[in-house]
């Protein structure tokens, strides 16, 4: 990054910050904070182990070191300043979700971020409808960046260890499911995983129904455990695939787990009906959740990678959130920016297409760019006057 | 309603707090106890507990809560705790609670009920319920290893997790557990330690010779992959996680190695730091007070530790219950 790009960026953040009025975390004396600057040329990356005990403390760190990143610990500790982990004596933790689109899909920015809600709501309705969370104890935060954090503070859980992290963690991805549990005929009416289990189970034995004859016997036999020798048995069970279905609706089991090919199709990893499974969980970040000493963006804080404000949003205001024009906190004042490549990205409701070299932008853009490492600041007069 | 347990009922339920009371009423000090004519018959059943507890072959005889008087067989469950408690091996406590609470739930079998739901309201669990809160079922069954029981693969509605009457009576041995583990280590002074010096150490040989027995000798090729792979890159001078440190360390420990032995490992490094090296092994295996397990499949996939899986990997959850298939497996000669 250029001096006058850095000098531009930190300009803006520092305004951001002696302008706004940022709430800070519960029992704030008892978290740990840790910070990334602008400048790069310390040896330390991150400035860690720091801990505040006013309010007023912080907002006037912000304000003086002007940050690019803004973390503190999910977990509480009676010395969060102690320079090692087992010094600061953990007292608990609150139980964070994290939903990254890196993780989930490829593709432009709007896209990414589309997805990645649809996601985070499907973690919500999982946790409330499923776990029995209360919706107001849960926390969504944007992340600033390509994501969403949600933090869970109840009493319940801030006491728990990784390995009943584990458990929620896995419940919401869909990790460790038993087939033969799913499949054993109860008389509870399925919910939560096992109807899911039974309704992905019903439309993949569809779905290889509705394949030509022969390309559904070839995906049969190429299942380790049916094998070529199993073409005879895979024609029968195609034709059988009506009835399983009508159990399945019905949510009879009983015959299911006796069979060969269902036992052959639910068992092998990393096949394709596994895929259909997991597009039922929410993909969240397994190793956040487990993590009791995690350090998480301070919400209300600037993303340094993208400028963005980490916006914290109440469960219910998820729906209406647009992270393009409601976590933008930067002016449209004209600003002239050199683009390393050519984008084309939204913000604010416009469509910007930038072509490699000058463009000029509102100011918002230029900073997005610029912490995304697109652009430089152009000209002698950064600051586009 | 009150509900009256006799003094034979109190030896069998000695966590109860009656059963505190029962001691209490008997005898009014620890030390006068100690030194008095029952109390090194209550401090010999209590090493018998201890040396149960670590005992594979152990089985469980009714008759053993009754050969003494109640308030001693009460206080020598007590004392066992003490004596774990100073050992400083974070195995031992868990050995002892586990054998307390299997003993206690072959008790129960045959427990009128009222009694039955008394003990389980005392550590927190109401029979009478047919499911439980999503957090309250979670911290009742992090430890038990089955898939059936874990979060995923319940019934589960509006955060209540249903359970069958069947599951009950296994829940509740887990309960026992896991309450009778919390307080432990107890904090003991340490002139109390000193004087069970003696006795202590007569534990610390058994169990010894008991790990031995369980793991034999030390075998490297029947390590796990992840295992083997974080020893391969200690030799090839990689800088390892702390995370991956210590795991080596408490598999080597819990499998029979000494301090010394596990300091061998590390020396392959090309930049050993003698020193730095033994302080953190011996820290990790429980010179300061505490012995730690080693992590478990899940644990070490979190961290990224776990690599090359094989066949074995996928039958077991811990790569202890690896080494010990694995030795089994090459232990028998092949067969030509």
């Amino acid at each position: 990054m250029k001096p006058a790009t850095l000098e531009f960026l930190k300009q803006r953040f520092t305004d951001y910050y002696k302008t706004s009025y940022i709430s800070v975390p519960s029992s704030l004396e008892q978290r740990e904070w840790g910070f990334i600057f602008f400048d790069t040329s310390s040896d330390v990356r991150m400035r860690r182990h720091m801990a505040f005990s006013d309010p007023r403390e912080l907002a006037d760190y912000l304000k003086n070191m002007v940050p690019a990143h803004v973390y503190y610990s999910t977990a509480y500790y009676s010395t969060p300043s102690a320079p090692t982990m087992n010094d600061k004596v953990w007292t608990g933790a609150d139980l964070i979700f994290d939903l990254d689109a890196d993780h989930i899909m490829r593709g432009p920015y709007t896209e990414m971020l589309a997805r990645v809600k649809e996601e985070t709501e499907k973690l919500i309705a999982m946790l409330t409808d499923e776990l029995g969370f209360s919706p107001r104890d849960l926390a969504v935060v944007f992340s600033g960046g390509r994501g969403y954090h949600i933090h869970i503070q109840s009493l319940a859980v801030r006491g728990w260890g990784s390995q009943e992290r584990r458990e929620i963690i896995d419940y919401v991805c869909g990790t460790g499911i038993d087939p033969a549990v799913m499949l054993t005929q109860s008389d509870a009416a399925p919910a939560g995983w096992r109807q899911r289990y039974l309704d992905a189970l019903r439309e993949h034995l569809l779905w290889l129904k509705s394949l030509p004859e022969e390309e559904g016997i070839h995906t049969l036999t190429g299942i380790k455990g049916v094998g070529k020798r199993g073409a005879a048995d895979a024609a029968a069970f195609l034709a059988e695939i009506d009835d399983l279905a009508r159990d399945l609706e019905e949510y009879r089991t009983r015959t299911l787990l006796g069979s060969r090919m269902v036992k052959a199709i639910v068992t092998e990893e990393g096949s394709a009906f596994e895929q259909r499974l997991r597009e039922k969980g929410a993909h969240a970040d397994e190793p956040v959740t487990t993590d009791i000493k995690r350090l998480i963006r301070m919400p209300g804080s600037l993303h340094g990678g993208s400028g963005m404000r980490v916006v914290p949003l109440s469960a219910g205001e998820l729906a209406g959130f647009e992270p393009l024009e409601d976590a933008v906190v930067f002016g449209d004042r004209s600003v002239k920016v050199d683009m390393k490549m050519a984008i084309t990205t939204a913000m604010n409701g416009n469509t910007y297409q930038l072509q490699k070299g000058t463009n000029t932008v509102p100011e918002a853009l230029a900073v997005f760019v610029c912490c995304r490492g697109m652009a430089e600041i152009a000209g002698e007069k950064a600051d586009g006057s | 309603m009150v509900i009256a347990f006799d003094y034979k009922d109190l030896a069998k339920y000695p966590f109860l707090k009656e059963s505190e009371q029962l001691v209490r009423k008997h005898f009014d000090s620890l030390d006068r106890f100690l030194s008095g004519p029952r109390g090194d018959e209550a401090l010999q059943r209590a090493k018998e507990r201890i040396l149960d507890a670590i005992d594979p072959k152990w089985e469980f005889r009714e008759e053993d809560a009754h050969r003494l008087p109640p308030e001693i067989e009460i206080a020598s469950y007590a004392l066992a705790r003490i004596l774990v408690s100073c050992a400083g091996d974070r195995l031992l406590p868990e050995r002892l609670t586990r054998y307390e609470a299997i003993a206690v739930s072959h008790f129960l079998e045959s427990e009128e009920a009222e009694k039955k739901r008394y003990v389980a309201q005392f550590v927190g669990l109401d029979l009478a319920k047919s499911s439980l809160p999503v957090p309250e079922y979670i911290e009742l069954i992090t430890q038990l290893r089955d898939a059936r029981w874990r979060l995923i693969n319940r019934d589960i509605q509006s955060g209540l997790v249903r359970l069958e009457a069947a599951e009950y009576d296994e829940l509740l041995r887990e309960r026992i557990r896991v309450v009778l583990l919390r307080n432990l280590p107890l904090r003991v002074p340490s002139t109390l330690c000193e004087r069970f010096a003696p006795i202590i150490d007569e534990i610390g040989a058994a169990y010894q010779q008991q790990m031995l027995e369980q793991f034999g000798a030390v075998e490297e090729e029947a390590f796990p992959p992840c295992i083997g792979g974080l020893i391969g890159a200690v030799t090839a001078g990689t800088n390892l996680t702390h995370m991956g440190r210590f795991a080596i360390t408490a598999f080597l420990h819990t499998i029979g190695m000494n301090t010394f032995q596990i300091g061998e490992v590390f020396a392959r490094a090309p930049d050993f730091d003698p020193e730095k090296t033994m302080y953190q092994v011996e820290h990790i295996s429980g010179s300061s007070g505490t012995a730690y397990t080693p992590p478990s499949c899940a644990t070490m996939r979190t961290f990224g530790l776990c690599l090359n899986r094989d066949a074995i990997c996928e039958q077991v959850n811990h790569p202890l219950s690896y080494y010990r298939r694995k030795k089994k497996k090459i232990g028998k000669p092949k067969q030509a």
